[in-house]
């Protein structure tokens, strides 16, 4: 009896499952780090609706004037299209922030947190709101 | 277009005639020796003297080839036949002596092989060449922790020996003046041109009192294959000991992570332990930006970069920054006057380029940045595209 189709079929099965299952975890761990802003949104707005990806948008987007004059805008290392490779000041490749082109893209809570203070900070002068953090997955997410 | 091709062909013709008339002086080794140590000394002069840094392999390739070429003409010199004998040319202090009295005169006698001043020049020649291979070996092991001696040469070692190549090189530079002076002189009085002579290997116009001394062809290239092959094979594996203090590099994957995220991870190498300190003393407001960290990961970089900043490293940038740190911007390798000094030569619109877009990143011109050797082999400007 021929095995190579099966162990092929085997192969494939567990190479898709396994992808499948880091993209849920992916997935589901976004999720939770979106629920906990929602958690903190509402907390901190009793008339909180949920996140707008057209908002985020245009907070990726916006030049504020409030920030670092070096870093005018989320654009100046992202660039205007969430889809591309983003370059920071210092000439290092970023990898795209929308999720459909980096799936690993806002998992890791630490991680998420510690940019969100940096680079609101540089670009915006201030901490970022949980509502704006929220936005802005979503947007993300959206890409 | 005929023309060129004509007289290639004449001279060439008339070479020849001269060789198969004339008395044979210079044998096909000794003719070898001359004209390979001619191309690879002016290959080694002109990179050493004029190139940039990243024309050091080239350097060190003609190099390579002069201590060959030295051994063989050694070998040569003990065992070749005829002229190629040292023993044919070695004389007595006082018989050059009272030749330079003769040729000041101006009744020298002739000599078919070297007369005794010239046979003075040979071995003076090999000897500074010697001494120039050798005081290259010590700075490179030294200041580039490459080569045979790296694994024990300090930086400071290093640094004295370029010194006494430089000075060495000079004096070459003198002796080949001389050695070209002598020829002209002795071309003119005999009547018979001696770079002519050394392609052909034939004198004329002269008795010939034949050579005393028979070749021991077979032998001469046994030992040379004997000890190119055990030289090879000594260099390498002295070469592949770790440098003189080149610890090996530790990778903390922290540091990595946290200080790799917007610029290279710059080896800890290149800065000492008090510039690490201020800096992450400052991380909220790094270079106009914001890099701060909670405290237990700036206590775990802190550690890791003072067990490794530049005070534990005796490679050339580690050496030179850590003792060159600008105390109006103590924070920037880039600041640094060794650093600004290195790469005064590049126009700002480099660094401004797409490619490199920043002073600040060194891989982009040095492909071994990251592991904080510099090595001039590895400097390669990316070419402005457009
Ligand atoms: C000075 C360059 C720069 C600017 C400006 C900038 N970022 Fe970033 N951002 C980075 C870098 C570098 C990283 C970390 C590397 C990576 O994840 O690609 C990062 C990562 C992030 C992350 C974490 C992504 C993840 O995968 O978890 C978030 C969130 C983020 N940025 C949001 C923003 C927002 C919002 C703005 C505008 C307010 C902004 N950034 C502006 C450089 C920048
Ligand atoms: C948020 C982005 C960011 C992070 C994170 C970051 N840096 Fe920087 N760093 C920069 C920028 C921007 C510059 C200035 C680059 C320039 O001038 O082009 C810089 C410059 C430097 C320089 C000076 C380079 C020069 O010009 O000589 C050093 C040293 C340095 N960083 C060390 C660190 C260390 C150590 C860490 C980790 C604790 C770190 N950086 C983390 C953005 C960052
Ligand atoms: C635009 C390209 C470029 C960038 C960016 C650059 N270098 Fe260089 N570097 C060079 C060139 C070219 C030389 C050789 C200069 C010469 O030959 O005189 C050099 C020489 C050096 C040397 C001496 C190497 C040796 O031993 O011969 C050191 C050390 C060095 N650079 C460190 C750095 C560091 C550290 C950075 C980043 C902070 C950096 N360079 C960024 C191009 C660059």
């Amino acid at each position: 009896m021929n095995l190579r189709p099966i162990l092929l079929l085997a192969f494939a099965a567990s190479l898709t499952g396994g992808a499948t299952l880091a993209a849920t975890n992916y997935a589901s761990e976004r999720a939770a780090i979106v629920a906990r802003y929602a958690a903190e949104a509402k907390q901190a707005n009793p008339n909180f609706h949920g996140f707008s990806a057209d908002a985020g948008k245009a907070f990726f987007l916006a030049h504020p004037g409030t920030g670092r004059p070096e870093t005018p805008s989320c654009t100046t290392c992202h660039t205007t299209s969430p889809r591309n490779y983003g370059r920071t000041r210092a000439g290092k490749q970023l990898l795209p922030v929308a999720v459909s082109r980096t799936p690993a893209r806002f998992t890791n809570l630490t991680k998420v947190e510690r940019w969100f203070k940096r680079n609101c900070n540089t670009v915006y002068g201030r901490t970022c709101t949980a509502q704006e953090k929220g936005n802005y997955i979503t947007f993300m997410e959206s890409q | 277009m005929q023309q060129p091709a004509m007289i290639l062909r004449e001279s060439l013709a008339v070479l020849r005639a001269q060789a198969r008339n004339g008395t044979p002086v210079w044998d096909l080794g000794v003719r070898l020796f001359h004209w390979l140590l001619v191309a690879s000394v002016t290959i080694a002069a002109l990179t050493g003297f004029f190139a940039q840094r990243s024309a050091l392999q080239l350097h060190l390739i003609a190099g390579g080839i002069i201590a060959a070429l030295i051994g063989f003409r050694i070998v040569w010199g003990l065992l070749g036949g005829g002229y190629a004998r040292f023993a044919s040319f070695a004389f007595s202090p006082p018989s050059v002596l009272a030749y330079g009295r003769q040729m000041i005169a101006g009744r020298t006698a002739r000599y078919l092989g070297h007369n005794p001043l010239g046979g003075l020049m040979v071995f003076a020649l090999l000897a500074v060449l010697t001494l120039i291979v050798l005081t290259g070996t010590v700075t490179l092991g030294g200041l580039v922790k490459q080569g045979p001696l790296a694994f024990a040469t300090s930086f400071a070692g290093g640094a004295q020996a370029i010194g006494l190549h430089k000075l060495l090189s000079l004096l070459l530079v003198a002796m080949i003046a001389a050695h070209l002076w002598g020829v002209w002189f002795e071309s003119r009085r005999e009547g018979e041109n001696l770079v002519v002579a050394m392609v052909t290997g034939a004198k004329s116009h002269i008795e010939a009192d034949p050579p005393r001394w028979k070749a021991h062809r077979r032998l001469a290239t046994l030992i040379c294959i004997a000890l190119g092959a055990a030289g090879t094979f000594g260099i390498t594996a002295l070469a592949n000991l770790p440098g003189l203090g080149v610890p090996p590099a530790t990778q903390d994957p922290v540091y990595a992570e946290q200080c790799g995220a917007c610029h290279l991870a710059y080896p800890p190498s290149l800065m000492p332990a008090a510039a690490w300190s201020g800096i992450l003393d400052h991380l909220g407001h790094h270079f106009g930006e914001d890099a701060s960290l909670d405290a237990p990961t700036i206590a775990h970089l802190r550690a890791y970069l003072a067990a490794n900043s530049a005070e534990h490293w005796d490679t050339l940038p580690a050496v030179r920054l850590r003792s060159s740190i600008d105390p109006a911007d103590p924070m920037r390798i880039t600041a640094t006057r060794f650093w600004r000094n290195m790469h005064r030569r590049i126009p700002a619109a480099t660094f401004a380029s797409p490619k490199v877009s920043s002073r600040a990143s060194c891989e982009a011109c040095h492909r071994d940045a990251a592991t904080g050797r510099f090595a001039p082999q590895k400097i390669e400007i990316p070419e402005a595209s457009e």
